[in-house]
């Protein structure tokens, strides 16, 4: 069915006055869709979404792709390896890496993850595909804005990309790019143009957030279709809308935070930079101070990490509970969990400078907020494994990503209550106990979480089935070498060995894991083997997978309703209607063991022997 | 290509070769026609599958935990009293966290096993149970309070105030180095202030000589500390931020320019001591950095000495201040004039000054100073060097840097005029 006709059936029913705004826009343009605008300039949520995913796996690549180059200088430090200066030039010279280039891959590596992946990646493609699908609207409040916040986006990549590729290298003072080493081109290589990309590529990526996360929060607000009131919204729905909120109160901190650091580099103002004498001579910088910086970005920094994991939280409830056959266990203590996050994610920030020098007296109120912070997520935990109970469980790759999901959430959690505890974060800060913990807790998870999405809603997004053994593959491999990555940095962390060190044969006390590097570097090698599997099948199955069912899933939300492949208007005719929340399944009564949130209470096929009547009036009561 | 690396090859590709061999082995049965996964009860299989992940994967956590746990310098032996606190604080979070993270992936992984899907299951409709949320909101609730309560007592105690008969010490963090500065046997520091840094006049630490407190100060290679006697250490930072670290002591601050920071501690274990604990003659304590720096990050240690007090007076007394070791090479002229004096006529400056100096110093001592002097100057790693050395050995790189600077001041060694003039001061 073409999109013209869809159009069309909006605009004779036109009875959902909520959608009269875009009746109208289809009022004034009647043309077909031609190449650039269906797929370039879309302004569909569907294919932005798609566009969210195929950029996000392209700088997953790239991302990954640097992790395993610092991984293997890690490995082995004193091995000359010329295929590196054949890939890497003059970063590489005699094959041994630079230790400035060292620390742009890893700053690189963490920034591409965390904003370009994590963020843009996860919530951007899910965002967009399932807010206006699963409430039950023809697209997003504006989709323009949405079309502006992918080009934002894209740009920021394309700027971010070619950083990599400058003379003076990419930004190289950590994903943090703490000034003064991050304002200063006499302090590294990578404070010079570097840095200048990395600051506008992140403002175009903060414009794109801002955009992406209004229009998200305007869709949910607005655009329910009737009877989809906010407690019958997915918990997936709830997640982005929350993520969203937290994303338009913090990121205009970061770009607050970007800029005068810009100022301070461009226009010689002091907002961070005092006292400092550098390759010999004294700089002109007076009463500027280096924590307010960390102060602007942990507002942000912070908050970011729940951007990061919420949506994939929402994405592991609804395939849990799809896939345990089972509701999801406390769906209002789900929401109000995740409401608990956001609130305290806003007042937990400076837990990340307890060493900094910020008054001590500080450190005791962020250390209360934060361990208070493990309270709404062992809830959610707890949630996720009660929902398992006694259920069906049918073991697609989704549901297994989902349940890998839980078990790297606990792992990498509880460490956060020791890195959240002041007196026990000093030794232990900035060690490799920190990046086990958030590789864990926020990097992997949130990862699994994206492939769980993809993996459960990749029939809707293209029409076809991925392969589910090749799904396995991928994720035996991807668990076992997460796990296999990342548990064995506690051990370093015990031992106080520093992150960002290029190299560890300095001190005594970092000696002794030569051996246990090299296994890291091997699981990391592995793990991205692991992501092969993925994108073999995610592409093939694009064009050649199975034709998928209507619902693959047996699915209680509505999106399942559309067409295979709906157009733009997502609905030909009609947006259906709600008449439950979305998670009846195996319900008493019912003869399936599933029950769509828009069937109709009289239509419902009920067991033999179970009267309609008392069905109704305990589905009402509920 | 020696036999070590060859060793950390295999081992790097054995994985590599398994997982092609596993994709080579999926597209032959693909080929033939043959589907390995056919007959395959999928629920039941990754059931199984995640509840041995489980298991196996805590077995190997455990025994992988404790193959390392020589090296875990961070979770026992505390050389300070204040590491005594925090250690404890960190075992009864560990105790309390590995509890609850093996019981919730035990329910997570036994439930995928236990309940994984077929024909005939039913699932059960169970949607709340607001007894049991209350119940898993209070437990950690409960937790949580207790640690938060203990956590706040020991920050309270490990950031408070320090002691009166604390000393203090000073370490400046540069790009790529910690400075040392004690301060003297008047217990002042002197006055240094950033903008009268001069690295082409020697002046690294910005130091007024016209202030007397300055004059006794000195800048040695080492930290040493006198066991039993709390220290406050001043941090400072002249370029970018840096981080003190002193893992042993549980101890870290950042170095931040324009802004003054520090920590206190006592030590309690002597290096001799822990040798002994460690039964390992070569251990020292060290000072490391761990906010990033730049390229010479990994590369800023310093040895810390904690003495017996017989040890610490005679390493206090080997050591000579910086002001003494500038005038000898002629620096403090300029530095001390340059406020009020003109900077010419260096050779009878240095006995003036010397007058004013609270400490005459003998003309022997002068003389074991001038090597140390100069060996500052040249003590610095470039990071690119360093990284040169390291290509070597790294217990050779080690030996490197100290080496080349012992045989840089060698040459640099003689001072006659100053020494002369020194004596007819006297």
């Amino acid at each position: 069915m073409s999109d013209n006709i869809a159009l069309h059936d909006v605009a004779h029913h036109g009875e959902h006055h909520h959608h009269s705004e875009y009746v109208k826009h289809d009022d004034h343009h009647h043309h077909e869709e031609n190449f650039i605008t269906k797929y370039i300039f879309s302004q569909d949520h569907k294919m932005i979404a798609k566009q969210f995913l195929l950029t996000g796996i392209f700088m997953a690549i790239v991302g990954i792709t640097l992790s395993l180059l610092f991984r293997l200088q890690l490995a082995f430090p004193n091995t000359a390896m010329p295929f590196l200066e054949s890939i890497l030039g003059k970063w590489a010279p005699g094959g041994k890496l630079d230790p400035n280039f060292y620390l742009a891959l890893v700053t690189m590596h963490g920034t591409i993850i965390v904003f370009f992946v994590l963020t843009a990646g996860l919530s951007g493609t899910f965002s967009n595909f399932l807010i206006p699908l699963q409430i039950g609207a023809r697209d997003m409040a504006s989709g323009f804005m949405n079309m502006l916040s992918y080009w934002f986006f894209f740009l920021s990549s394309f700027l971010m990309i070619i950083s990599l590729f400058i003379e003076t290298g990419p930004a190289s003072g950590g994903w943090v790019i703490y000034p003064p080493l991050s304002a200063l081109p006499q302090a590294m290589p990578g404070s010079g143009l570097g840095m200048t990309l990395w600051l506008v590529a992140m403002a175009l990526f903060i414009a794109s957030s801002l955009l992406g996360g209004i229009n998200y929060i305007t869709t949910v607000l607005n655009l329910r279709t009737k009877g989809m009131s906010m407690d019958r919204l997915p918990l997936t729905v709830w997640s982005f809308f929350i993520t969203a909120i937290i994303g338009v109160l913090s990121f205009p901190v970061l770009l607050a935070c970007a800029l005068l650091l810009i100022f301070d580099r461009s226009f010689g103002t002091s907002f961070y930079l005092s006292d400092i004498f550098i390759g010999g001579e004294l700089l002109h910088y007076k009463g500027g101070s280096p924590i307010l910086f960390q102060h602007l970005f942990w507002f942000l920094g912070h908050p970011e990490v729940y951007i990061i994991i919420l949506p994939a939280l929402g994405i592991s409830s609804e395939v849990i509970s799809t896939s345990s056959r089972k509701p999801i266990f406390g769906y209002k203590a789900m929401i109000l969990s995740m409401v608990g996050i956001m609130a305290l994610s806003f007042i937990v920030w400076a837990h990340h400078m307890f060493v900094t020098g910020m008054n001590p007296f500080l450190g005791t109120i962020f250390m209360l907020f934060t361990l208070l912070i493990a309270i709404p997520s062992a809830v959610k935990g707890f949630n996720y494994i009660a929902t398992m109970w006694k259920g069906n469980i049918q073991f697609t790759p989704a549901m297994l990503f989902a349940v890998g999901l839980v078990s790297l959430f606990i792992t990498g959690g509880v460490t956060g209550i020791y890195l959240g505890n002041a007196a026990v974060d000093i030794p232990l800060h900035d060690t490799y106990f920190v990046t086990a913990h958030f590789h864990l807790v926020m990097g992997s998870a949130a990862a699994f979480g994206l492939f769980a999405g993809v993996y459960h809603w990749f029939p809707k997004m293209f029409g076809r089935m991925m392969s589910n053994k090749l799904g396995y593959i991928h994720f035996w491999g991807t668990l076992i070498g997460v796990y296999g990555v990342f548990f064995p940095m506690h051990y370093m962390g015990f031992a106080g060995m520093p992150r960002r060190y290029y190299s560890q044969d300095a001190f005594d006390f970092t000696q002794g894991f030569e051996n246990l590097n090299v296994f890291i570097t091997a699981m990391a090698f592995f793990s991205a083997i692991s992501q092969l599997f993925f994108l073999f099948n995610f592409f093939r199955s694009i064009f050649f997978g199975e034709k998928a069912p209507a619902n693959p899933w047996k699915s209680n939300t509505i999106e399942w309703t559309t067409p295979r492949l709906p157009g733009h208007g997502n609905w030909p005719g009609e947006i259906p209607t709600v008449y439950r929340w979305p998670y009846d399944y195996n319900k008493p009564g019912v003869k399936e063991d599933y029950l769509p949130q828009h069937i109709h209470p009289n239509d419902v096929v009920l067991e033999e022997g179970f009267n309609r009547e008392d069905f109704k009036e305990h589905e009402h009561s509920h | 290509m020696d036999a070590q690396t060859l060793i950390s090859l295999i081992k790097f590709l054995v994985p590599l070769v398994l997982a092609l061999a596993a994709y080579n082995t999926y597209v032959v049965f693909k080929l033939k026609g043959v589907d390995p996964f056919g007959n395959w009860d999928r629920n039941k299989i990754n059931g199984t599958l995640l509840l041995l992940f489980f298991i196996i994967g805590s077995g190997l956590a455990a025994w992988s935990t404790a193959m390392y746990k020589d090296l875990y310098i961070l979770i026992y032996n505390p050389a300070s009293d204040l590491g005594v606190p925090i250690d404890s604080m960190f075992w009864t979070t560990a105790i309390l966290t590995t509890v609850a993270a093996f019981i919730t992936n035990a329910a997570l992984f036994y439930f995928a096993f236990a309940y994984s899907g077929s024909e005939t299951k039913k699932a059960l409709y169970y949607p709340e149970n607001n007894k049991l949320e209350i119940l898993w909101t209070i437990i950690p609730a409960v937790v949580l309070t207790i640690l938060i309560a203990s956590g706040i007592s020991t920050w309270v105690k490990a950031t408070g105030p320090s002691p009166e008969n604390a000393r203090e010490i000073e370490l400046t963090g540069k790009q790529f180095e910690w400075m040392i500065r004690y301060p003297g046997k008047d217990a002042k520091f002197g006055r240094i202030t950033w903008d009268s840094i001069n690295d082409a006049s020697g002046n690294t630490y910005g130091y007024h000589f016209s202030d007397p407190n300055s004059r006794d100060d000195f800048n040695p290679q080492e930290i040493h500390l006198q066991v039993g006697i709390p220290v406050k250490v001043n941090i400072r930072a002249r370029d970018v931020l840096h981080s003190a670290t002193l893992p042993h002591f549980r101890m870290k601050m950042d170095a931040v320019p324009g802004m003054n920071t520090s920590f206190w501690f006592t030590p309690t274990i002597t290096t001799d001591s822990m040798r002994l604990i460690k039964g390992n003659p070569k251990f020292n304590y060290e000072l490391a950095c761990q906010e990033i720096c730049g390229g010479g990050h990994w590369n800023m240690r310093r040895v810390v000495v904690i003495d017996t007090k017989q040890q610490y007076d005679e390493w206090v007394r080997s050591q000579k201040p910086t002001y003494l070791e500038m005038a000898i090479s002629k620096k403090a002229v300029a530095i001390t004039a340059a406020p009020t004096e003109s900077a010419e006529g260096g050779e009878a400056k240095p006995a003036d000054t010397e007058k004013a100096a609270p400490a005459t110093p003998t003309a022997e001592a002068v003389k074991t100073t001038a090597p140390a002097a100069d060996t500052k100057k040249t003590t610095p790693v470039e990071p690119k060097k360093a990284v040169d050395a390291k290509k070597a050995t790294p217990a050779e790189a080690k030996k490197a840097a100290p080496a080349d600077t012992k045989k840089a001041a060698e040459t640099k060694k003689p001072a006659e005029p100053v020494k002369t003039s020194e004596k007819k001061t006297k």
